[in-house]
């Protein structure tokens, strides 16, 4: 492996040359981000950086969802809308001072490691689960959010009301959830004995609760919320919440520079100069206050 | 592409996957049953005088044959639950689905075939004496099935492949199972190579053995 990147970092030193100005703003990125084996040709070649590569193509390509509200859904006027959209254009705000040089590509929660290696896109914004096996193709970001599951029923349910009601109802009850990665351990933590029925969008799911093929429905607590929302007294809260999850962005593994830029990116988002840009979004999508970051001593590493 | 395979999650979930393959072969096989079943009586009915049974089996197969499959699966999947209709459980939904849209087919397929058994056989049936049932249950019937017998094999193949729809509804078969691994693992290329294969391997075999066993049936040697 080693012979073989050598090979590769030569070859490109020759065709590098042509952008000697990239290569020398890519350097002072770079400065802290080198693979240093003890080998000075070991160093990350910065001009071949996504980051380069994105900036000089002047448009950010972004691989997210379109039916998944509050995350990425379209609006009244078929405009793309929600939290990792948001995300995606404080990217392009940050690379190009301009939020709508973004260019989106639509693709099902199946694509997002494919076209991360594929090349398709630079970045995905899709509510991305992180977790262990996911991490060894990818890699993830700082996480901006961290989800959590609830059950939702219909409100005219007159059998499972609460969360103990469908406890109580043992294996007589189906739980529609969307196919997601250790999904039906998920449920079988909070209702051991549920039947489950797996399906492949949110909106399915919720069609299969509505057609009454499900008793109750497995959600992210943002989904739930925005759901009470859009659809007043249709649809009830059981009223229990478990199993934290984090969602993140990935790249492509293997590019420390572009990785370590988003980073910044949504840190700074998250703790510095563009806080305000992350309460708006939390505000609009998941009906989040958030503090001030305390001034003073960086909280996050206290 | 700087992907790495890793097939041992297949491995670990082996049995899983063939559980669900054998889920779909049953899935067609019932369908197919009560698909020709449904072809059968449509394709007879086509054969009487009555514009009126005519007119309703024309309808059908048209409708059946013009709309997407996986539309008619979601509306007995969805839609009749929502008009108060409650009884199908997810895979009597979708055995009814595939087994009415297999009947459009082959409707078209009986038709044809009781229309090319040769005059001569039913005037010989007559001459030594066969009431019109007998007619049809000794001598017609079965040169139907031998004339249909390679329509009847695509269309078993066809059906399989069909029942990869069934994973929108939550049925675990081969689709589900592999959508299942992508999930859990995100090993999507090799999942979906996985199943490739083994629909391939399976619907290959299938047309094998079938045609064999036309090669012996088969009207024409």
């Amino acid at each position: 492996m080693t012979d073989d990147s050598n090979r590769t970092t030569d070859e490109e030193t020759a065709t590098s040359r042509r952008n000697l100005f990239a290569g020398a703003l890519g350097t002072a990125v770079v400065a802290g981000a080198m693979l240093g084996a003890g080998k000075a040709e070991a160093r990350v070649d910065s001009s071949k950086s996504k980051l380069q590569e994105v900036l000089s193509r002047g448009v950010l390509r972004v691989g997210t969802g379109s039916t998944n509200p509050p995350w990425h859904f379209e609006d009244d006027s078929g405009k793309l809308v929600g939290m990792d959209i948001d995300m995606a254009r404080l990217i392009a705000k940050s690379l190009f001072d301009d939020e709508t040089k973004v260019e989106f590509v639509i693709q099902g929660s199946d694509a997002r490691i494919p076209s991360l290696i594929t090349d398709k896109v630079d970045v995905i914004c899709q509510w991305m689960t992180v977790t262990a096996g996911r991490a060894q193709q990818v890699d993830f970001t700082v996480p901006y959010y961290r989800e959590g599951v609830g059950v939702l029923v219909m409100a005219d349910n007159s059998k499972y009301k609460k969360f103990d009601d469908l406890l109580k109802a043992g294996n007589g009850i189906t739980v529609g959830a969307m196919q997601n990665v250790f999904i039906e351990d998920w449920i079988h933590k909070g209702l051991p004995e549920a039947k489950v029925d797996q399906f492949e969008s949110p909106d399915a799911t919720l069609q299969a609760l509505n057609a009454g093929r499900v008793d109750a429905y497995l959600g992210d607590q943002s989904a739930i919320r925005w759901l009470m929302n859009q659809f007043p007294g249709r649809y009830a809260d059981s009223g229990y919440g478990w199993l934290p999850n984090s969602y993140a962005s990935a790249v492509r593994p293997g590019d420390p520079i572009w990785l370590n830029w988003v980073n910044t990116v949504y840190k700074e988002a998250m703790m510095g100069v563009d806080f305000d840009t992350m309460k708006a979004s939390y505000k609009k999508w998941f009906g989040i206050d958030l503090p001030t970051p305390k001034v003073g001593f960086p909280t996050e590493f206290q | 592409m700087s992907y790495n395979f890793n097939f041992s999650v297949i491995w670990r979930q082996f049995d899983v996957i063939l559980e669900a393959l054998a889920l779909g072969l049953v899935l067609a096989a019932i369908s197919l049953v009560v698909g020709t079943l449904i072809g059968l009586v449509c394709g007879y009915a086509f054969r009487t005088n009555s514009r009126v049974l005519k007119g309703l089996v024309w309808t059908y197969v048209e409708f059946i044959r013009n709309v997407p499959l996986l539309l008619l699966i979601f509306f007995c999947y969805f839609g009749l639950p929502a008009i108060g209709i409650r009884v199908f459980d997810k895979y009597e939904s979708f055995v009814i689905t595939l087994s009415v849209y297999a009947g459009a087919y082959l409707t078209e397929v009986f038709r044809a075939g009781l229309t090319s058994v040769p005059e001569r056989y039913v005037e010989a049936a007559r001459a030594i004496g066969l009431k019109p049932w007998q007619t049809q249950l000794y001598v017609v019937l079965p040169l139907t099935f031998r004339i249909v017998l390679p329509s009847l094999s695509n269309n078993f193949i066809s059906l399989f492949k069909d029942t990869s729809l069934a994973a929108a509804i939550a049925i675990p078969e081969l689709t589900f199972t592999a959508r299942q691994i992508n999930a859990n693992t995100f090993r999507v290329m090799e999942a979906w190579l996985t199943a490739s294969l083994l629909y391939l391997a399976v619907c290959y075999l299938i047309a094998i053995v079938l045609r064999r066993v036309e090669k012996r049936y088969s009207v024409i040697k």
